[in-house]
């Protein structure tokens, strides 16, 4: 029922969106180390 | 370090207005679903400031500033598998504890084993975070004594004693108020002083040159491999991207799946959806914000490129030393100190018009002069400590605590010294509190409740909870006066226990959520035997400790799984046996 609320879409979007972020940030800490070291 | 009559007026404004505001939040139901889950019925932001602000202690907002100018900005690979743990915690864990309807997390444990079980790990949580909770009182009140003289006995019962009123007279429901307003007072100032730094800053120098100057000085190493320079794993760096991501993973997947402390505050969500909401957005914004904590040191370095920088950051110890016979040492250790710093100086100017200029010959020059000195200067820091050491042995010379706070009293204006002395009570508030109503919950649930012949009204339970709130705060408050007369020692004794059981506890609940075959003495035995293995490593001094929990939370599976199977086959012969008799 809860994956139903137009708020919530179903939940292994919101696991992907949180593991994507990661990565990205990860990703954006490479090129922030790299840019000022 | 100048406390103003201003600084007094913020401090004393903030504090009063929290608890106020704390206990005027403090109407909940008199049972125990309204005391420690506030009715199950707070919705995912204010779940998710509770968390955090669980999470965040006053010693994260002094260690971390000093972390980063010490040692670089790589402490933020620590909380890079926190993500991936919040996603597994709402995958796995939340839908069993809302479906069982729980007020602790160690109940499972005993409907998925038996009451052995759930009782251990009960008892160690009470033991490592009762203890830690003490210590989180005494940590803070130190750095506010030597910085401003205050009495530690007081600072610590002000620290402590305080959060006990709208803990025990409001629960779950003022824990998790205050902390939503704590977060803001503590982001805005931490914003605030950030952007002093920036304002102090010479002319010419930018907020980017700032950047480019600790980048170069290698302060901006977010990112570290955690190889020797043979090219070999070191197992003994704490902060590198691999123990980052499974040590860290391990530790957050223990700390917010089996800590009471964190349970606690997500079974106060209205739904299940409303505890996942808080859980993956905490998974969303922590490294961001630890992040935007530790650049504030590294800026931070850069400032003190500029200006001359205490060569010795802790107030009191650095008066102790300049009265005692140690000082002609100390203050010749002291003057090679500001040569190396004026030196760094003109790198820095230097290096500044270099990038201006975009001479990239000239920049990879000064980056190597300007790490040559800071390798100078750390020996020379590291020559200072061992003076202090002489001056006062016993004493802790780590002054990493004390370098964000030692900028703000000698350079920030009145009234924001004072806001950011209120700050670190209001975050050591938030994971006190918390700390306080957990304890009480497993107190009350896990004990009381459990082994207390009598049935009780849930008006008495309230009661009783209430009671055991204050009871936790006045034991916490008692460990922290007996911490400063055993100093060193005991901190180091909580760390040390907390490291060796997260991992174990972790691992019991692993083996309960996904491997349904393992009955209970085989979880049981085998999270003695995952204990053993960890002191072992531990006193073996081979690894770093955020691996403790990795090693911890794999063997208590492994060997519950092995102690399974020899007891199934020890039990099949006789099986066979009477079926064979029975054909």
């Amino acid at each position: 029922m809860e994956n139903k609320s137009p708020f919530f879409p179903k939940w292994w979007i919101w696991y992907a969106v949180v593991i994507v972020v990661l990565l990205l940030q990860v990703i954006l800490f490479f090129y922030f180390t790299e840019h000022f070291a | 370090m100048n406390f103003t009559e201003l600084d007094w007026i913020v401090l004393v404004v903030t504090l009063a207005g929290i608890i106020l505001y704390g206990v005027y939040r403090s109407k909940t139901s008199h049972s125990l679903d309204g005391y420690f889950l506030s009715n199950r019925e707070l919705p995912w932001f204010i779940v998710l400031l509770s968390i955090m602000g669980t999470q965040a202690s006053a010693i994260t907002f002094l260690t971390a500033p000093g972390q980063a100018y010490t040692d670089g900005m790589r402490f933020v690979q620590y909380y890079f598998g926190l993500p991936i743990a919040m996603v597994v915690i709402a995958v796995t864990f939340v839908p069993i504890f809302h479906r069982l309807k729980i007020y602790t997390a160690y109940e499972y444990l005993e409907q998925r084993f038996d009451v052995k079980t759930r009782s251990l790990t009960a008892f160690l949580f009470l033991l490592s975070r009762g203890l830690s909770t003490g210590i989180s009182i005494y940590a803070p009140s130190l750095v506010l004594h030597s910085m401003l003289g205050w009495d530690i006995y007081t600072t610590n019962i002000f620290m402590g004693g305080l959060v006990i009123i709208y803990t025990v007279t409001g629960g779950a429901r003022a824990v998790a108020y205050t902390q939503q307003l704590q977060f803001v007072i503590i982001y805005a100032a931490m914003f605030l002083a950030a952007w002093y730094i920036i304002k102090l800053l010479p002319e010419g120098i930018s907020f980017l040159d700032a950047l480019h100057i600790s980048g170069k000085a290698g302060k901006l190493n977010v990112i570290s491999d955690g190889l020797k320079p043979d090219g070999q794993f070191d197992w003994k760096d704490r902060y590198n991207i691999w123990s980052g991501v499974i040590g860290g993973f391990f530790l957050a997947l223990s700390y917010f799946g089996t800590d009471q402390s964190q349970v606690g505050r997500y079974l106060t969500a209205k739904s299940l959806k409303e505890s996942r909401m808080g859980l993956l957005m905490n998974g969303l914004v922590k490294v961001p914000l630890q992040f935007s904590i530790l650049l504030i040191g590294a800026l931070l370095f850069s400032f003190y490129m500029f200006y001359q920088a205490p060569a010795f950051f802790n107030l009191s110890q650095e008066k102790m030393v300049k009265n005692s016979p140690y000082v002609k040492e100390y203050e010749e250790a002291e003057k090679s100190y500001r040569f190396l710093q004026d030196h760094k100086t003109s790198t820095a100017v230097e290096l500044a018009g270099a990038i201006e200029a975009d001479d990239s010959k000239r920049i990879d020059e000064l980056r190597i002069q300007l790490q040559d000195q800071e390798n100078k200067t750390r020996e020379v820091r590291e020559n200072i400590k061992g003076i202090v050491k002489k001056a006062s042995p016993g004493s802790d010379t780590n002054d990493t605590n004390y370098i964000f706070l030692r900028f703000v009293g000698d350079y920030l204006p009145g009234g924001l010294v004072g806001l950011i002395i209120a700050i670190i009570f209001l975050a050591a508030w938030g994971s006190i509190a918390a700390a306080l109503n957990s304890l009480a919950s497993c107190t009350m649930v896990d004990f009381h409740l459990k082994f207390s012949r009598k049935p009780m009204s849930p008006d008495r339970e309230y009661k009783w909870s209430k009671f055991y709130s204050f009871l936790w705060g006045v034991f916490c408050v008692i460990i922290a006066q007996f911490a400063y007369n055993l100093g060193n020692s005991l901190i180091e004794a909580v760390n040390i226990l907390g490291s060796w059981f997260y991992g174990t506890i972790l691992g019991i609940f692993l083996v309960a959520f996904y491997m349904k075959r393992i009955k209970a003495n085989a979880v049981f035995y085998a999270a003695i035997l995952a204990e053993i293995l960890v002191v072992s490593v531990y006193f073996m001094d081979i690894i770093s400790f955020l691996w403790l929990n990795v090693i911890g939370a794999i063997a208590v599976p492994l060997f519950a799984y092995i102690l399974q199977v020899v007891k199934n086959q020890k039990s099949r012969p006789a099986t066979i046996g009477s079926f064979e008799r029975d054909q």
